[in-house]
């Protein structure tokens, strides 16, 4: 007791003034572990990829700096690239819009007291969950042109045109692949759909009801429109998932035959990893980055998408 | 339930439940699949109508694969790579929540918008200079050069839900426990975590699910066959087991088998999860 008594009150809070900053400063420890990781992992590499594009180099010896012509032979002469652009095109549209369309039919249908509802909703976000690699080999089996199910079925039943070379027309190839993406995440729309309907209230079913709208009014000029922070999650979720499309193609066509499938995440890996123009790569991947960060943050900024519905 | 009667009313139930079972058939079918091609004797050289008519059924696939591939091995490689991610996820991002929440510092909503941009990343985009990383840190081809990018990757997510859980969280039980004397840690640890269970499920499923299925930096990082996690074995025996489709199926269900049984015993905190916060929207 004698000890505090001691203390003269101006030296307290001067002590209590130190203790205030340094806590205030503390506080900013709290988010430095998060921040350390993603220099070294995201900040950094953005970088490094801006800095290699500007070089020839092959990831082992010292590149050779060459400006911009890596960007200039993407967009002057490299039909691997252009393809990819294309593709990436017709990927944002096939996938986002159907998934989103079937993704809310389930989810209005399930939200209801149907029975087996469950076991229903379980079926279909269930594709999501395996590993993109097994997916992609099991469909390459559905498309096989020789024994495959959809050959096999069109050769029983003389449906000729369900015996297509799926994944090796090149016509066809993107659009194989498109259909199995539509397959794996129309659970993950539905899933956001139920969540996204079990926020509306009551009253505002209801009222549309007592008003006498019928089911399809009712759905289109109340149920839409309240749930466009779901469509919005799910076309900025969309978008990026299209932009790092990667696994299903590299085991269903490898971008193939002759680059009509590729997308860019795949003609990065090929370029970089197997023809070791690591400089070149470098240069996709800034289109696909400023690509991914000019259409993101349109839809965040102007649009007010969000990445969670928990946000 | 007024629109469930509506429903029925205006489409007629049984138009819905054929709509329903016709969909849940395409769904399931490439699963059921991939089961019964793994089950196809070995005298069937191809499969017939994708593997869904078999002249027998046998285990021959899967004793050949459990022979000649270590499965258990890579079962274990994808928990050591997969439980530290989402431990460090889950460590890294509370305590980053908190503080984007509750404490002030110098441009805070810099750094949270900062930390956002990841989200916005293709993760190809980042297999180059991670992969250079990693040979400069000697990460290269341990789990380690996995581990720390998948926590980076998973930490801005983390960071949203946690936070808006946190922003959510009444002040006055914060204020309680700090005139008790409880540091800002405290409050974090004794007051807030123990009721932060359904935002810390979401972010653990998520983490996890995103983790265990990583495929393009696995494939850039992992050389020896020996730490390679599931996602990458397909690939180890897809020359080995080419002319042996039984076989091949037989792995992807060994694979497919662990994340099944999860999901099926945590359906509800997946579909909960995912659905949690979304009463408030």
């Amino acid at each position: 007791m004698t000890s505090i008594s001691m203390i003269n009150p101006g030296q307290s809070q001067r002590t209590l003034a130190i203790g205030k900053a340094i806590r205030k400063n503390l506080s900013f420890f709290f988010v430095v572990p998060a921040l350390v990781l993603f220099l070294v992992f995201v900040l950094y590499p953005i970088i490094y990829i801006f800095r290699a594009s500007l070089y020839e180099w092959n990831g082992l010896s010292a590149g050779t700096f060459i400006r911009l012509n890596n960007y200039i032979q993407l967009i002057t002469s490299d039909r691997g690239f252009h393809l990819a652009l294309r593709n990436s095109f017709y990927w944002t549209f096939l996938t986002i819009f159907p998934q989103m369309f079937l993704g809310f039919i389930l989810a209005y249908i399930l939200n209801s007291r149907i029975i087996g509802k469950n076991i229903f909703r379980m079926i279909f976000y269930m594709p999501a969950i395996i590993s993109p690699i097994v997916i992609g080999i099991v469909w390459e089996r559905i498309y096989n042109p020789f024994g495959g199910l959809l050959a096999d079925v069109g050769r029983v039943t003389g449906l000729a045109f369900l015996q297509q070379s799926y994944v090796s027309d090149p016509k066809l190839a993107i659009f194989s692949c498109i259909a199995v993406n539509v397959w794996q995440w129309t659970g993950f729309s539905m899933l956001l759909y139920l969540a996204g309907l079990q926020g509306l209230s009551e009253e505002v079913l209801d009222a549309a009801a007592v008003d006498g709208a019928n089911l399809l009014q009712k759905i289109r000029h109340v149920v839409w429109p309240m749930l466009r922070h779901v469509h919005l999650t799910l076309i900025l979720l969309g978008v990026i998932g299209t932009l790092q499309t990667f696994a299903l193609i590299f085991v269903l066509t490898k971008g193939g035959p002759n680059h009509a499938s590729e997308m860019l995440p795949t003609y990065i890996f090929q370029n970089a990893f197997q023809l070791s123009q690591m400089g070149y790569a470098s240069a996709i991947s800034v289109v696909l980055l400023l690509l991914a960060l000019i259409l993101s943050l349109f839809q965040v900024v102007v649009l007010g998408a969000r990445f969670s519905l928990h946000e | 339930m007024v629109s469930n009667l509506r429903l029925i009313k205006q489409f007629g139930l049984i138009a819905v439940y054929l709509f329903l079972i016709v969909m849940a058939l395409i769904w399931l079918l490439p699963v059921i699949m991939m089961l019964l091609v793994s089950f196809m004797p070995p005298d069937q050289r191809a499969p017939e109508f994708g593997g869904l008519m078999l002249k027998g059924i046998s285990l021959a696939n899967y004793l050949a694969v459990f022979q000649d591939a270590p499965v258990p091995r890579y079962f274990i490689n994808s928990l050591i790579i997969t439980i530290p991610s989402v431990f460090f996820v889950i460590a890294l991002s509370v305590l980053a929540a908190y503080g984007f929440s509750r404490l002030k510092f110098f441009i805070k909503e810099f750094w949270y918008y900062l930390l956002l941009l990841t989200l916005m990343l293709p993760i190809p985009t980042l297999i180059i200079p991670i992969f250079q990383i990693n040979r400069t840190l000697h990460f290269y081809n341990t789990y380690l050069g996995l581990i720390l990018p998948y926590t980076a990757l998973g930490i801005p997510f983390a960071i949203i839900i946690l936070r808006s859980f946190f922003d959510g969280f009444p002040k006055d039980l914060e204020d309680a426990a700090r005139l008790d004397g409880c540091s800002a840690l405290g409050v974090l640890w004794r007051v807030m975590l123990p009721v932060s269970w359904p935002s810390l499920t979401v972010v653990i499923i998520w983490q996890f699910m995103t983790s265990w299925n990583e495929f393009i930096l696995a494939l850039v990082t992992m050389e020896d066959n020996a730490i390679k996690p599931l996602t990458l074995v397909p690939l180890i025996y897809s020359g080995q087991f080419m002319a042996r489709p039984g076989a091949m199926f037989a792995i992807l269900t060994i694979i497919t088998i662990p994340i099944m049984v999860v999901y099926l015993f945590m359906q509800r905190y997946f579909v909960s999860g995912m659905t949690a916060g979304a009463l408030k929207g």
